[in-house]
């Protein structure tokens, strides 16, 4: 009962920010942007399409559709994204501490697990609402914007997926991307409870995600031995669920990684903060 | 007659109560911050339904001790027991107190009912009518629905102990409550510690450098030095003790009562004011001194003894 409040609290505290629309209404404005661009840049090359796979296959619907814009913005997006949920989940501990409420707050009768716990689950509640609006957006704007149909996939080859099946894809694909993000939350949250103002966790959390990135990309032999264990090198694992047959070894893998890297990320931070001397 | 000229009459509503069981125990209290041992094996003892006053020059100790209590720092060694409860139990310790620690910071872009209602819903106690009868308690009723930054320091630390209150604790503890406030603000401030006490039956521990604001407030008191425990008890008691004190007469004809000093042994350290003799005397020759001046025909218009508590502190310091 107690965490449910605590957590209604912690929600309420975030939804209160500006910071916390930020990337919302990023989105709101760009989304829209580029399924109009889409719309205007696609014909030729829907022409070009048609014209190569239409003796081989019947395609129905437009090839450039609503699914075919979700997944193109979907692509381009998962490197932007960790940062604008870097910016509530860097907030979540050192936005309290760099104010002066944890002074007020920690000194009631509840566990600093209780606080943590609270504070953890509404920083991934938010990460889930973002995730789910980014979905909605993309996938619910596309769909009305340019119509449902058969949806191509360019992967060793092409590959033509039906409307029903792209949809349940989808709804994979947001569900990986949501465990990405959420280990996102969780180093922001790492790095929340050792500082004291809200800037340093979002540069710490994107420093991590661009160096993790960098070594799992760069195709050099000394770094190739280690890419499997980094937590980076899955976070495009989304795409797998669009391929055929899905490889859910792969993705089962990769999702207990993010999964482990998840726990280790917030067992560290509770260590840290359940120690902590609040001295601000 | 000694009279206390500037004391709160409601500070006389409080009786001591130094049999009764007490609100707050420390024992042995240290911590060390690196190279700075911040309390050394402090061990105090604060009666329930007292004003209790910390004493201590800045970074005496005052502060560490109280975010032990609270819960915000851990201590290196010794326990506490708040209202029965030990230290032992983590959290439920801090069941039936409240505290508001240093100055008062709030979530600036809510207002001062949306910052009531989170820190309430932290203990159960967030009912409207419970955070409006407070803010009326506090005079911040009127200002309920503008957001905390539009506050002046003042204001935000009545919020602060409204928020303080929320909980209906039996021991409220404060840290440094005046800090930053004009004197105004000091005033009000004061009053309403009084009037808490007094009608919410609450013990307090306020800790606080200003020895006047103490003295005018505290039924009891402790000393802290360099993180140790100099001396502790009830401020009549101590007063008892001082053997020294400095005294301000206003007498009829001071030419004369000056003369008529300078001639006694009861008396040291005569000093001209504007408006009144200053003399230093055994306190337990006060009276004997008042009835030798009425035999001569000095007349007397007042006594009273000033800074007792900041004589008092300046000379334990001078010991130490």
């Amino acid at each position: 009962m107690i965490l449910l409040k605590l957590t209604q609290n912690e929600l309420y505290k975030i939804f209160s920010l500006v910071r916390s629309y930020i990337g919302i209404m990023l989105f709101t404005v760009i989304v829209p942007l580029i399924l109009w661009g889409y719309g205007m840049g696609t014909s030729h090359i829907q022409g070009q399409i048609e014209n190569a796979v239409s003796e081989m296959f019947f395609i129905e619907g437009s090839p450039t559709n609503g699914y075919t814009a979700a997944y193109f913005i979907m692509n381009f997006f998962w490197v932007h994204i960790p940062f604008l949920i870097a910016l509530v989940g860097g907030d979540i501990f050192a936005g309290e501490q760099a104010n002066g409420t944890f002074r007020i707050y920690a000194t009631r009768p509840i566990s600093r697990l209780s606080i943590f716990i609270s504070k953890t689950l509404a920083t991934m509640i938010y990460t889930l609402i973002f995730v789910l609006y980014f979905g909605l957006l993309t996938l619910g704007l596309g769909l009305i914007w340019h119509g449902g149909g058969d949806m191509l996939v360019f992967h060793e080859g092409v590959l033509i997926l039906e409307s029903g099946d792209a949809a349940s894809r989808f709804l994979f694909a947001y569900g990986f991307s949501f465990m990405n993000m959420a280990l996102v939350s969780s180093i922001a949250i790492f790095f929340s409870v050792m500082v004291r103002n809200a800037v340093g966790p979002v540069i710490g959390t994107m420093a991590v995600i661009i160096f993790f990135l960098m070594v799992s990309t760069l195709p050099l032999d000394v770094f190739r031995n280690i890419q499997p264990y980094l937590f980076t090198t899955y976070f495009s694992n989304w795409e797998q669920v669009f391929y055929d047959p899905i490889p859910w070894g792969d993705l089962f893998r990769g999702f207990g990684l993010i999964f482990s890297n998840i726990i280790f990320f917030l067992g560290v931070a509770y260590l840290i903060f359940s120690r902590r001397d609040i001295l601000s | 007659m000694i009279d206390t000229p500037e004391k709160d009459p409601l500070v006389e509503n409080i009786p001591p109560l130094q049999s009764m069981p007490m609100a707050l125990e420390c024992y042995g209290l240290s911590k060390r911050f690196k190279t700075i041992q911040a309390l050394d094996d402090v061990s105090l003892q604060v009666p329930t339904g007292s004003i209790f006053g910390f004493l201590g020059p800045n970074g005496a100790g005052k502060s560490t001790l109280i975010r032990i209590v609270a819960g915000l720092i851990r201590a290196d060694a010794g326990n506490f027991n708040i209202l029965g409860r030990s230290s032992y139990s983590g959290h439920k310790v801090r069941q039936e107190m409240s505290t508001l620690v240093d100055r008062a910071d709030f979530y600036k872009n809510l207002s001062a009912s949306q910052n009531m209602k989170i820190l309430g819903r932290l203990t159960g106690h967030d009912q409207d009518d419970h955070i409006n009868e407070l803010l009326q308690l506090l005079g911040l009723y009127e200002r309920r629905k503008d957001k905390v930054k539009t506050f002046s320091q003042g204001m935000k630390q009545r919020l602060g102990l409204a928020q303080a209150l929320l909980p209906n604790p039996r021991l409220l503890v404060l840290d440094e409550p005046t800090t930053g406030l004009d004197p105004q603000g000091m005033h009000e401030i004061r009053d309403f510690i009084l009037k808490i006490a007094r009608e919410q039956q609450v013990t307090i521990f306020l800790s606080s450098h200003l020895l006047h604001e103490v003295e005018l407030i505290c039924s009891d008191i402790a000393l802290i030095f360099n993180g140790k425990l100099a001396a502790q008890g009830s401020l009549s008691t101590i007063f008892q003790k001082m053997e020294n004190v400095t005294v301000e007469l206003e007498v009829e004809h001071s030419e004369l009562a000056i003369k008529f000093l300078a001639g006694i042994d009861l008396v040291s350290d005569i000093k001209v004011l504007a408006n009144a003799i200053s003399i230093e005397i055994i306190y337990s020759n006060i009276p004997e001194l008042i009835h030798r001046m009425s035999t001569h025909n000095i007349n007397i218009f007042s006594i009273s003894q000033r800074n007792r508590l900041e004589h008092y502190f300046l000379s334990l310091m001078e010991q130490k």
